[in-house]
């Protein structure tokens, strides 16, 4: 569909990262279909969602590569890192081990995304209060430390907390419009994770055009 | 676009898994991890001869290293779909839905494969023993139909 309009100005890359089984594919699934998967398997590799969403009255298209966790697929799926512009990072708060290993998640997309990549911390599957393994306020702190945005959420249970997980996804493209707005982020650049689709001749400003083509193959 | 079939390899990570498996080649030990990360690698390259030699080394594994037959599996209908050989890429993703009926993943591919074919007129095949609609209501409407279509 090389020879547009298209019905978004953006496109947002995003990756989801963190131990297997924090419910990475159902935050997913969640966000792009409204559903929760009650028996989901392990992810072979990556799976690929998208959705439109709107900011500031931009309507942007959100790509979102969702990572395996399974130790075997890790080498390989780091390559996916690369270009993203939103990074969602997921423990789950019924198992410590999967908070424990955030410091090496965060090493990993640190290095291999650009300093511009918005990184969202998100503590899934609060609806399991009972079974909770880390505090809110300890997440918290971590997060505030290595300023990351940070909410608890529930893949599962919609409204209350379920509402979290729409915020999760939505905050982390604001926060990367804004810096686009800025300046910060430089849509020229090879690696920013966005690519800027010229919809409406005339309604955009920024400069048209760039990267259109290039992972954009005519189908 | 990009989506699992589209997405293509960096040439500096196909290089850097090449390099790993045929160190292990010369030695004659090659490990099924070295293997299929390369064979990854491969299915996801623009030229059809890598992603030839990737299926090669996918169907090779699938043989020998039951643990991740599932993997491969899957890898093979995509490697399969790639090359727009989609009869192959459908029969692969159907013998996985025999073993893993639910699978949101693999039916998520089937469908993304059978919105492929439809793509590029090949829709007969993609409606054998299905319901047959017009090119035209198919093109663009996505998910919804897709699933309609399942076979
Ligand atoms: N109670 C509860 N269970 C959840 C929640 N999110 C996911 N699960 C369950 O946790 C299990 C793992 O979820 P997945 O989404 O497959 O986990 P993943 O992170 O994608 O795992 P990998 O693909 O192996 O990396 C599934 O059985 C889900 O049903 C949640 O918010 N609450
Ligand atoms: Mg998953």
């Amino acid at each position: 569909m090389s020879a547009g309009p298209y019905n978004y100005s953006y496109i947002f890359k995003y990756i989801i990262i963190g131990d297997m089984g924090v419910g990475k594919s159902c935050l997913l699934h969640q966000f792009t279909e409204k559903k929760f998967m009650a028996d989901c398997p392990h992810t072979i590799g990556v799976e690929f969602g998208t959705r439109i969403i709107e900011v500031s009255g931009q309507k942007i298209k959100l790509q979102i590569w969702d990572t395996a966790g399974q130790e075997r697929f890790r080498a390989v799926t780091r390559s996916y890192y690369r270009g993203a512009a939103g990074a969602l990072m997921v423990y789950d708060i019924t198992r410590r081990s999967t908070y424990n290993h955030l410091s090496s998640w965060l090493t990993d997309t640190r290095n291999l995304t650009n300093p511009s990549t918005v990184i969202f911390l998100i503590g899934n599957k609060c609806d399991l209060e009972g079974q909770r393994d880390v505090t809110y306020e300890e997440a918290s702190k971590f997060a505030e430390e290595n300023g990351l945005m940070f909410v608890e959420a529930s893949a599962r249970q919609m409204g209350n907390r379920g509402d979290n997980v729409e915020e999760a996804f939505l905050e982390t493209a604001k926060k990367i419009y804004q810096s686009i707005q800025d300046g910060r982020l430089d849509l020229n650049a090879a690696e920013s994770g966005v690519q800027h689709k010229p919809s409406q001749p005339g309604r955009n400003n920024l400069s048209a055009d760039q990267q259109a083509s290039k992972d954009n193959c005519a189908c | 676009m990009a989506d699992v079939l589209t997405e293509i390899v960096q040439p500096d990570d196909l290089k850097k898994f090449e390099k790993i498996y045929h160190e292990q080649l010369y030695k004659n030990d090659v490990t099924p991890k070295a293997q299929f990360e390369y064979a990854w690698c491969l299915v996801r390259s623009k030229y059809p001869t890598d992603i030839q030699k990737g299926i090669i080394l996918l169907e090779e594994l699938y043989k020998t290293h039951e643990e991740g037959q599932r993997d491969y599996l899957y890898f093979l209908a995509i490697g399969n779909a790639r090359l727009k050989q989609y009869t192959k890429a459908l029969n692969y993703v159907r013998s996985f839905l025999v073993i893993e009926p639910g699978n949101q993943q693999v039916i998520t591919l089937q469908q993304t494969i059978k919105k492929r074919m439809e793509k590029e007129g090949l829709v007969g095949m993609a409606m054998a023993g299905g319901v047959v609609l017009a090119v035209g209501a198919i093109v663009g409407v996505g998910m919804a139909i897709a699933s309609k279509v399942k076979s």
